[in-house]
């Protein structure tokens, strides 16, 4: 009896001391509860904005620090490759050399944030690193570091190997640059390492050649010892379609034909009666629009990229010539017709209805239209009545227009880079006809070609 | 005779003046007390954004975030619809305004320069001498500050949120902090990726897409995911412009920068939620 009752003593006890430990779980456990589905839902937030107009960001790049003697150029060209290719890619500030320290890091433990980051310097970024040369083959270390951020500064590290030279170094370089480009401007991918192709005589013949975006490279891809024309990059950069001139017996028709860049070799494409030429890829790469005088007048016409299916679109006196497709939707295609008597820009749907005149005034040529990346603006060369052909590029909804060049020779035959920040023209301001390349506000305008006769670029899509 | 009681009980007068003088005087008083206890509320204090009220004071006076039951300033739209400038017709025979009296009398007494009778009040605002308080923001130029946000404005959904990255102490925000605010601490991680967002977006949000009478508009925001690839997700108006325009070209404008950069491949999350403010201006 005594031994119960002590017993339920102690249960009593045992049983008012539960009651706040039994209150605290029921807390901590609340607590719990309360915090799980924030700490689930705990993704992190930032917030910004715009309204003031955005400033570039200023990045300063240190010369590549050679390891050994012999890897002193490579050094020293990988620095001015990714200096250029920033400079030149209009979305940021570069800090000018003259500015930098002496001791410059070639490794992040040897980097001095503060230095590059205070005036006079007064950079965001900075990209580093360092060369090495063994036998032929090289290795290149590149960081890219945020230097106003002191807690966690880095923003790229890459290792690069490979053959020790020229030409593999600035291809390492264009891809740093391309990488740093594409953090930068929010996932739009940098165009260094795109290539241009064109049209040259200075081996005899007019052939097809192609280089990098920066003109370095220039090289020949076709050897047809005839004419060839108007080339253009297939959406995976796998082709180029133009216009070529076959000789067939005693005549002599342009043909579409077809090169690819992963064989190095001419792809056979069918050839058609009459005259066919400028061809125009579809944005998916599976059909290709040309002009085509198969049925007698000169009228675009769509066929699947291997040559099949041939298709008539434009129904029109005069002729239809120098497709180009919306690269957004695929649905819209402009091209050039003198239905109107002068050579001017229409657009249709790419089944061919919907047929309309771009609203310029009526004078002059306008011709060679390109359609920007994003589908939203146009780029057209215009040859006014007073003779000069010039460059503008229009908003395609509003029909707003910007004159690019004025008062420089003759400046024809725009083509858009992937990142809609840069044009290839062809323009005789030299002199010579040849390639140059510009931002699309029409400023900052570079030569890619000096030797002979250079025409017709297109830029590649990748 | 008659009139000295009358007199008498003018000058007892000043009891109830006395009494009147202390009575205003008390509510007076109560009236400062409770605009002082109003202004400590929970809408100041309550937000656990550490020593960011002066932003939240500028700007909450400006446009209020979603929650403080403030005003909106109105959008100054030179529309057509509220134009009062006079049609090609009568809409409505307008009231004829209350010709004044011809006096022929009265001109002469212009002539003579005669004084008004009147005396203008000195007015108590327009010819107040004391130097306005530093942080006064001049009539009609609030507007929005050029810093960015700060904790303390976090919308009510994520202020729980913010009240766990206290703890950690990795918040971000403030009136001196230039750089982005946000809750935990990826923003000061990666920071350069905010600022590839921001220069993103700013590039693809284009002018003509706004209705062309619109001037200005008030600050819209807009709230979006970035998943781990870049893609945008979830796209919102938190807060509209007030103009559909605004707030159509805002959404366009992150749609059309879509995708974005793949996350920083150091975070560790699969996404990252982005409260995105626009202030038109042309």
């Amino acid at each position: 009896m005594r031994n119960d009752r002590s017993l339920f003593l102690i249960e009593d006890e045992r049983s008012a001391l539960a009651a706040p430990l039994r209150i605290a779980f029921l807390f901590a456990a609340l607590a719990l509860l309360a915090a799980l589905p924030s700490s689930l839902a705990a993704q992190d937030w930032f917030r910004t904005g715009t309204g003031l107009g955005v400033s570039k960001p200023r990045v300063a790049v240190a010369d590549f620090a050679p390891r050994n003697t012999s890897s002193s150029p490579l050094a020293t060209l990988f620095g001015d490759v990714v200096r250029s290719d920033l400079d030149y890619s209009g979305i940021v500030e570069i800090a000018s050399k003259s500015f930098y320290p002496t001791q410059v890091p070639s490794i992040p433990s040897e980097l001095n944030g503060t230095v590059w980051s205070s005036a006079p310097v007064s950079a965001q970024f900075l990209a580093f690193g360092n060369l090495t040369v063994t036998g032929n083959l090289q290795e290149i270390q590149a960081w890219f570091y945020d230097v106003q951020n002191t807690s966690a500064p880095a923003v790229i590290g890459r290792v690069y190997h490979g053959d020790a030279n020229d030409e593999a170094t600035r291809q390492f370089a264009h891809q740093f640059a391309d990488e740093i480009i594409a953090r930068l401007s929010g996932g739009v991918a940098g165009i260094a390492s795109t290539q241009i192709a064109y049209v040259s005589s200075r081996s005899g013949n007019k052939e097809i050649w192609a280089m990098d975006y920066d003109g370095a490279n220039q090289h020949e891809l076709t050897s047809l010892r005839s004419i060839s024309l108007t080339p253009r990059w297939s959406p995976d950069a796998g082709r180029i379609a133009f216009t070529c001139y076959p000789t067939a017996g005693s005549i002599l028709s342009a043909q579409i034909c077809m090169y690819s860049m992963l064989t190095g070799k001419m792809i056979s494409w069918p050839h058609y009666r009459g005259t066919n030429s400028a061809p125009a890829w579809s944005p998916d790469g599976s059909k290709i629009m040309f002009m085509s005088s198969m049925y007698g007048n000169p009228e675009l016409f769509v066929a699947d990229a291997d040559g099949g299916h041939v298709k008539r679109l434009t129904y029109a006196v005069g002729a239809s010539t120098s497709a180009a497709w919306n690269p957004k939707t695929g649905q819209q295609v402009a091209f050039v017709s003198d239905r109107g008597g002068t050579p001017q820009i229409y657009t249709m749907d790419a089944d061919g209805g919907d047929v309309q005149k771009v609203p310029l005034p009526d004078k002059g040529y306008v011709i060679d239209p390109a359609w920007s990346p994003n589908g939203q603006l146009m780029a057209f060369s215009w040859r006014r009545p007073d003779g000069n052909y010039d460059l503008y590029v229009m908003d395609v909804a509003s029909h707003d227009l910007v004159e690019l060049t004025r008062d420089e020779a003759r400046n024809e035959r725009p083509s858009w880079a992937p990142d809609g920040r840069h044009l290839v023209f062809e323009s005789t301001r030299t002199g010579t006809r040849q390639i140059w390349s510009m931002l699309a506000d029409g400023t900052n305008a570079r030569q890619l070609t000096t030797q002979g006769q250079s025409e017709s670029p297109n830029w590649s899509p990748k | 005779m008659t009139t000295a009681p009358i007199q008498v009980a003018d000058e007892s007068l000043t009891g109830p003046l006395v009494w009147s003088l202390a009575l205003h005087s008390v509510l007076i008083a109560s009236l400062a007390v409770s605009t002082f206890i109003s202004h400590q509320g929970d809408s100041w204090a309550g937000s656990p954004g550490g020593g960011a009220v002066s932003v939240k004071l500028v700007s909450g006076l400006a446009s209020p975030p979603a929650g403080v039951p403030l005003p909106r300033p109105e959008v100054v739209t030179p529309n057509r619809v509220v134009d009062i400038s006079k049609g090609l017709y009568k809409a409505e025979p307008q009231p004829r305004p209350k010709a004044p009296p011809v006096d022929a009398k009265q001109i002469p007494e212009f002539t003579k320069e005669k004084k008004p009778h009147y005396v203008t009040p000195p007015s108590k605002v327009l010819e107040d001498k004391t130097p306005p308080p530093q942080n006064a923001v001049p009539y009609g130029q609030g507007g929005s500050p050029s810093v960015p946000y700060s904790q303390s404005q976090a919308p009510s959904q994520s202020q729980a949120q913010s009240q766990f990255n206290v703890g950690s102490g990795a918040t971000t925000g403030g009136l001196g902090f230039t750089g982005p605010g946000g809750g935990g601490d990826f923003g000061s991680r990666f920071g350069y990726y905010v600022d590839a967002v921001r220069r993103r977006v700013s590039l693809n949000w284009l002018q003509s897409t706004v209705d062309p009478s619109v001037r200005f508009a008030p600050r819209a925001v807009v709230t979006f995911d970035i998943l781990r690839n870049g893609s945008v997700a979830n796209v919102q108006i938190l807060q509209s412009s007030g103009n559909a325009s605004v707030d159509n070209s805002a959404v366009r404008a992150i749609l059309g920068s879509n995708p974005l950069d793949a996350l920083p491949p150091e975070y560790s999350g699969s996404k990252v939620s982005v409260e995105f403010w626009f202030d038109f201006k042309r």
